[in-house]
Parts: C-alpha cells; structure tokens; sequence
C-alpha cells in the first residue's frame, strides 16, 4: 500500500471513450508497463431514514476496491469512515430500517490494472446505471507511503502519459499535517474515488460519450 | 556489732514440758505434768490397736482397698468404745495388747530374718510424700496398658505393611489386565465396538488429513499357565496392529551427484539393522513404533501427490517408494520410505556393500517437524475457537478485512508451499552451503599466500546462512585486511557483500564462486602493497583494481600499483593478475643508469633526477616467505639509510 493518486481524463476530442482508453493503454504498454488483470472499484450509497433534529440526512457510501478484496469501506460525505469486513454488507441489510439503499445511484469504476516497476496504474471508465460517465485513472507507488516524499515523482511519471492532464496534490494528503508521519492509506483512496463519482454524477450525460 | 552493749544471752534447760500458751508479756503458761494413771491411759490410748490385727487379716487384700479400710475404722473403734466398757474394763487394752504381742513376734521374726541377710534385704524406699505407694502401683498399671494398646496398633501396621509388600510383589509377578488397560487408556484413545477394544493410532485428532484408519485392537492375553513360571515380560494385555503398519519405518532424504538410470530404479531397501519384533514387547513399543510408520507413510503420501502435482522444469519422479528429483543440474535429491514388517527376513542388502551413510539427517528432521506443522495449522483454522463473525482461516486474515490488506499483503499471508517444495529448497541450501564451503576450503589448502579464513555463523536459517571471508597475508593481517567478504548463501544464489557495501550476486555454479575469490586474492597483493607503502613511507603514484593493459585474464581483471621511495628515487611498480601471477619492475634513478641511451632533449644536469628506465625483478628468487614480505624486503633496500 503506497501512495495513490485518482484523477479524472477528459476524453479527447472526436474519440469515444473507449478510444481513449485504448490510447492510455497503448502509452503505457510503450512505456513498458505490464498489464496484470483488471480492478474494480464501486460505490453503493444509502440515505438514512432517520432524521435526527431536522438535520439533512446525512449520505452513506458503502465501497468495494478489488484491490482491497477482504475489505469494505463504509464513508459518511466529509465525516467519519469505517473499514470493516466483506460482511458488513449483510449487516446493511440488517440495518434496512435505518438505511435504505438508493438503487440507481449505485456507480462502478472497471478497468485494467498495470504495473510498471514500482507503479501501480488502473485506467478505468466509470459507469453509473449502465451509462458511461467519464475516465478515472488511478496511479500508486508502492514503495512510500507519505504523500509529500514522493509527489513530486509520481507527477513526473504521470506527465510521461497524461500529458497536460496531470492533476494538483489530491486534497486528502494536502489536509495532512506536515511533518508528522501520516501515511497514506485505504481511506484515503476511497476518499479521492468518491470525490470523484460524486463530481461524475452530476454531469449531464452527453450522448456523445455513451459507448 | 563489736561496738554495741554486750547481749546478755540467757541459757536454760530445754522445755520438758509443753508450753500450753505464751502470754502477751512473754510468760509461758506450761501444760501441768499427767499423773501416772493419766499418762497410762494415754499412752494406751495413742496404741492403734485395730490396725495391728486388722492389717494381720486383711493382708491378702490389695493395697489401694487400705485407704478406705482406715476410713472406717474409726467409725468402728467407736463402736466398740461405746459397747465394750459395759462387759470389762480393760477387755480392749487387753485384747490390743495381745494383737501387738503377736505383731511385735512377727517384726522381730521379719528383723531377725532381715539381719541375716540370706533371704532378705531391706533397701530404702524414695521418700515422697505426695507419691504414695498406692498412686505409683497404679501409673504402673496404667502405662502398661497403653504400651500394650500401642504396641498392639504397631503390630497391626507392620502386618498391613508386610501384606501389601507381598502383593506388590505378587502383582509384579502377575498384572493385572485391568490396570493394564487402565495405562493403556490413559495414553491412547480407545473405543469399544461390540465385545472388542479398539484404539486409535491415526494423527487424526492432532490434524491429519491422512485417510488410514490406524485402528488397533486391544487383546486379553490371559490364558497362560500360572502354575508354570512366569516369563519377565509377561504381559497380560496385548494389541493387533494393521498389518501395514507392523515393523518400523523411516524417511530418507539423500543427495547423490549421478543419476542412476530411471529403468533400474527399484524399491530401495536401506535398513541399517533389520529390527526384531519379538512377540513379547510390550504394547506401548508397539504402538509407537506402529504410529511411527504411520506418519512416515503420511509424510511419503504427501510428498508424492505434491510431486505429481507440482509442475517443474525437470518433473519430479515417484517410483515405488522412492521420489526424486533434480534441485541442481548433475544433482538428484531422493526421498525414500523405508518400510521394514518384522516377519520378511532381508537379507538380500547384505551382500552389497555397505554404502556411506549419506543421509541427510537435518532433512528427515525437518521433514517430521513440517508435516507436524502442516497439522497444526489444518487444526488451527478449522477447529480452534476464532471469533463468531470472522470467516474461517488463518488467523491473521481475520485482520485483513479491517486493516484493508491490499492484494500483495493478503498473497503473502496465504502463501502456502508444499511439503516437497520446502524440502526441495532446504535440500537446495544445505547443498550450497557445504559446497561453498567446500570451495573455501579448496582453495584455502591450495593457496598460500595469501591466506583464506571463513568464519561460518553458527544459527542460520533453513535457507539462508551466512559465511565471512578474510584474505590476509602472513604476519600482516593488522595492516592487510582490505577484503572482507560476507557471503550469505541462499537457495539458488549466493550474495556476496564487500567490506564497503558493494554486492555481487554468484549463481549456485561452483566455478563461479572460485574464480571471484580468485580474482579477489590478486587484488588483496595489490592493496597489500598500498597498506605497505603507507607504513614504510613510500607515496602511492597509481592505483588501479582492473588496469585495461597487458595481457587480457580469463578470469577477473589484473591490478596494479606504482610506489614511489620516500625521497622519490626509487620507484615499484606491480602488476598482479589472477592468472599471469605477479610481475614486479623497479624503476631507478637516471643517474645511476650507466648506458643510458644520450637524448638530444634532455642534456641538462637538473634532468639526472629523473627516473630511468624499468628493471623487472626476478619476483620468484627474491627472498622471503610471502608477498608482502618480499615487498617489504625490496622497499627496505630501495630505501636509503639515513
């Protein structure tokens, strides 16, 4: 587990998405990545039933990484989070009265996983209710796991096949306090999935995207 | 006291009468004197008249009864006080008068007797006065009783003690097949089906997946004659083994360098000494040795489906009760069962001759210990109490869920390499290591200079362990130790690490090992020179590991070094190769060169304190027992005396 960096692609002009994809992975295969399987990444979301006070409800994500196959994220919108056993989804079963599960807005993330030396690289195309929403790419390093050691070297590889799409310092590690030793973790690449669904979500579907 | 007035100290005549009172002014009252007819009736009154002729009846009585006897005498001295006056006056003196006479002949009979002193001696009786004769007599009694009561429980426990001695020993002679099956059950699982006993042999409670059955019978071998004399080892309780497991067996591991040929490959029967089963040992031997070869058969079982299954370069062989397979090339690693049952004689391995033991013990121990941790860990994840809502497995996968372990960390946990596998790599470190060191050793006898010490680490682990090689020279150890070398020797690779940090990784081919620490001996001349010139004050002017001149090495590259004398006259240059050897030029001042070629350049005087040409030196006669000290010699006489 290092540092991971999830960020969204822009599809390119006059190409569909699949097109696109296939171009990343054509750069990356010539940059001398190894394609090792797929991943997946999906997000359910539950909205509670009980409404404490007049308080908006709040939302509950629930998610799965095959990266992390044992595992389950529970994540409350910028609140508390939960990593818990693949068995909690049969507790929010149990716990249908409280939480109930927004059907349609259940989103995934599928792709092909890579690994270049130290590099892990998961270019997936995200779908929400079967519909294509856009192109996440997804890069670790292994070998670190503070954000701020390694940044500077992960953007530079990442500039070798994103191009001008290289993004900023994903805000989960600028909230990290400097200085003090605050690896890097699961949650924290949740956190910048999530926030990227959720930025997915509201876009208006574009015909034109649609594979 | 001298000084005081003098006492005056009156004397009398002791008081014949008794004084009656004394008077408050000192005067003493005395009792008037009895008349004559007074003083008879007295004495006659202080006579104890009844108790002369009483005690003169009464003698047979027993003592104690004495004491109530003078109780009630007085009652009936009364008596006859108050009737006896009435008939005659002095009937009573008269009558106690006579009594006494017949006491005073008898007193004078017994002192007669006592002063001859034949029949009789008085001795004195102790004087205590408050243990009379009476008491005494009884304590007496009263402690012979109880001796008697003790000694009567003492005499009961010496029987009881004596009579569970003769049973033990009776018990010796012949057990009993209850206690028997008591201890038997005590140690080993038993079962009753029917009107049999049944054990169980098997690992299966302990986590074996191995399907025998490893069932024993329990028989009551009771009907020998009592009569006849009992054999030493009698035992009344006996057990049936499956005939499968009868004997005893073992697992031998062993690495030859030839592969014999696969067709004359037979079962292969190794026992050092055929065991003799006696009918008469004692069942837990039995046991034991029958679950023995259980568990080899268990472990050859495993091993053998792993060899099937496993999928390798060179496939791995089972034949009969042999597996083998090739961990290096050249090079077979056989895993036998040995299996011997008691009743076939074998003699047919006599004949041969007795191959060199090349087992490789560590292996078979290791061997027994995995299958026994392979048990383990299937009774860990299966049986074991783990939390309700963890999934069933490993226990530190419980974690993994929770603690979001990504695919790397969860693959590790459940890496999970066979039997054969392990062993394959064990069998392929054990041969590495001894062949290094092997190596070491080779070359340590056959080269002399300069020196080879390994110091070997005494813990290593199942597949690594590690060596450190010094090359020294003689007598220079304190300033030659430029190389160092750890060698830690793996499963297929041996990692070689330099003193500064540098790491070579050699493969597992012998050659290879020995020409890098030839070229490293070459090398440690070279630096030996460069610690020598630093104490002998000479100046280093070049130095190079791997110099691109002169002839070209087989193997590694040759080193060189040119020194130059403190005064800067003389110069050394080496050049030693680990295959050309060494070669040794001296350069010498111009001045001192007599047919020095004229040049047109050089005519001034100032130019004489150039160096001249090189001279080779005939390194192999120079004098001294190694290197470093014919350098030292050659460097001393190069150096001008002060």
């Amino acid at each position: 587990m290092g540092v991971t960096c999830v960020c969204q692609v822009p599809v390119a002009e006059g190409k569909s998405v699949q097109q696109t994809v296939d171009i990343l992975h054509k750069k990356l295969e010539q940059l001398g990545a190894v394609k090792q399987g797929n991943f997946c990444v999906d997000c359910e979301t539950y909205q509670s039933t009980v409404n404490a006070g007049g308080q908006p409800s709040k939302l509950l994500y629930v998610m799965h990484n095959s990266e992390f196959p044992l595992s389950c994220l529970a994540l409350f919108e910028g609140g508390p989070c939960l990593v818990a056993d693949t068995n909690f989804d049969v507790l929010m079963v149990k716990l249908k009265t409280h939480f109930q599960n927004a059907k349609g807005h259940k989103v995934e993330c599928r792709g092909s996983r890579y690994r270049y030396c130290d590099f892990l690289i998961k270019v997936g195309t995200v779908t929400m209710s079967s519909s294509v929403r856009g192109i996440s790419v997804e890069v670790e390093y292994c070998p670190c796991v503070v954000p701020g050691d390694c940044w500077n070297l992960m953007k530079e590889f990442m500039l070798s096949f994103l191009g001008n799409n290289v993004p900023e310092l994903p805000t989960v590690f600028a909230a990290k306090p400097e200085g003090l030793f605050a690896p890097a973790d699961s949650v924290d690449t949740m956190t910048q999935y999530l926030e990227l669904f959720n930025k997915l979500r509201k876009l208006q579907i574009t015909g034109s995207n649609v594979h | 006291m001298s000084g005081g007035p003098a006492v005056r100290i009156s004397i009398e005549s002791s008081c014949e009468k008794q004084v009656q009172e004394v008077g408050l002014d000192g005067l003493e009252t005395y009792v008037p004197p009895l008349s004559m007819s007074q003083n008879l009736a007295k004495l006659a009154q202080r006579i104890d008249f009844s108790q002369g002729s009483d005690s003169e009846e009464n003698g047979v009585d027993s003592e104690p009864r004495d004491g109530e006897w003078g109780k009630q005498e007085p009652e009936e001295e009364e008596d006859t006080v108050k009737f006896q006056p009435s008939l005659w006056p002095w009937d009573s003196v008269r009558n106690n008068l006579r009594s006494s006479l017949t006491e005073m002949c008898v007193l004078y009979d017994v002192l007669s007797v006592v002063k001859e002193k034949k029949y009789m001696a008085l001795d004195p009786v102790s004087q205590d006065p408050t243990a009379g004769k009476t008491p005494q007599v009884f304590q007496l009694m009263s402690k012979k009783k109880s001796l008697a009561t003790a000694a009567q429980l003492l005499l009961k426990g010496a029987e009881k003690l004596s009579k569970s001695v003769a049973e033990n020993q009776e018990n010796r002679r012949q057990r009993d097949f209850n206690t028997e099956l008591l201890r038997l059950r005590s140690q080993w699982k038993l079962r009753k089906v029917g009107d049999k006993i049944l054990g169980d042999l098997s690992y299966r409670s302990a986590g074996s997946l191995f399907p025998h059955h490893g069932t024993f019978e329990v028989i009551k071998n009771t009907d020998i004659d009592l009569d006849k004399k009992i054999p030493e080892d009698y035992c009344p309780l006996d057990v049936q083994i499956p005939s499968d497991l009868e004997g005893s067996a073992y697992i031998k591991v062993s690495i030859q360098k030839q592969s014999p040929d696969i067709g004359d490959l037979g079962t292969v029967n190794l026992f050092r000494r055929p065991q003799k089963n006696k009918p008469g040992t004692p069942w837990h031997i039995k046991l034991e040795a029958a679950q023995n070869v259980l568990l080899c058969k268990e472990i050859f079982a495993q091993l053998s489906r792993e060899a099937v299954q496993i999928k390798s370069q060179i496939p791995h062989i089972v034949v009969k009760n042999q597996i083998i397979s090739q961990p290096f090339p050249g090079l077979q690693l056989s895993i036998s069962l040995c299996h011997c049952t008691g009743d076939k004689k074998i003699n047919r391995s006599s004949p041969e001759k007795p191959k060199p033991d090349d087992h490789l013990y560590v292996l078979e121990h290791n061997l027994h210990q995995m299958i026994r941790e392979f048990h383990k860990q299937q009774l860990s994840s299966v049986v074991m109490p783990h939390p309700a809502s963890a999934p069933f497995g490993h226990k530190r996968l419980r974690l993994a869920g929770p603690m979001a372990y990504d695919k790397a960390e969860i693959s590790s946990l459940q890496q999970s390499e066979g039997l054969l596998e392990k062993i394959i790599k064990q069998a392929k470190h054990i041969f590495l290591r001894s062949r290094t060191a092997r190596t070491i050793d080779c070359l340590a006898s056959r080269i002399e200079d300069p020196q080879i010490q390994a110091h070997w680490s005494n813990i290593n682990d199942v597949y690594e362990s590690s060596v450190k090689v010094l090359i020294t020279s003689h007598g220079y150890e304190q300033i030659c130790k430029s190389i160092q070398l750890q060698l830690n020797i793996g499963v297929e690779q041996i990692r070689v690490v330099h003193r500064d940090g540098r790491a070579i990784t050699l493969s597992h081919q012998e050659q290879e090992l020995q020409d890098f620490l030839l070229s490293q001996m070459s090398q440690h001349q070279v630096h030996a020179v460069q610690q020598l010139a630093k104490v002998m004050g000479w100046h280093v002017l070049s130095f190079s590991n791997h110099v691109g001149l002169g002839p070209v090495e087989s193997i590694g590259n040759a080193s060189a070094i040119t020194v130059a004398s403190p005064n800067g006259e003389y110069a050394i240059s080496v050049r030693n190769g680990p295959e050309s050897g060494c070669k040794v030029l001296v350069q010498f001042p111009r001045s001192q060169v007599k047919d020095l070629p004229k040049s047109d350049v050089i005519q001034d005087t100032k130019w004489s304190h150039l160096r001249g040409p090189h001279k080779e030196v005939q390194w192999s006669r120079m004098e001294g027992r190694n290197f470093v000290y014919k350098m030292e010699l050659l460097m001393a006489a190069l150096t001008p005396c002060p």
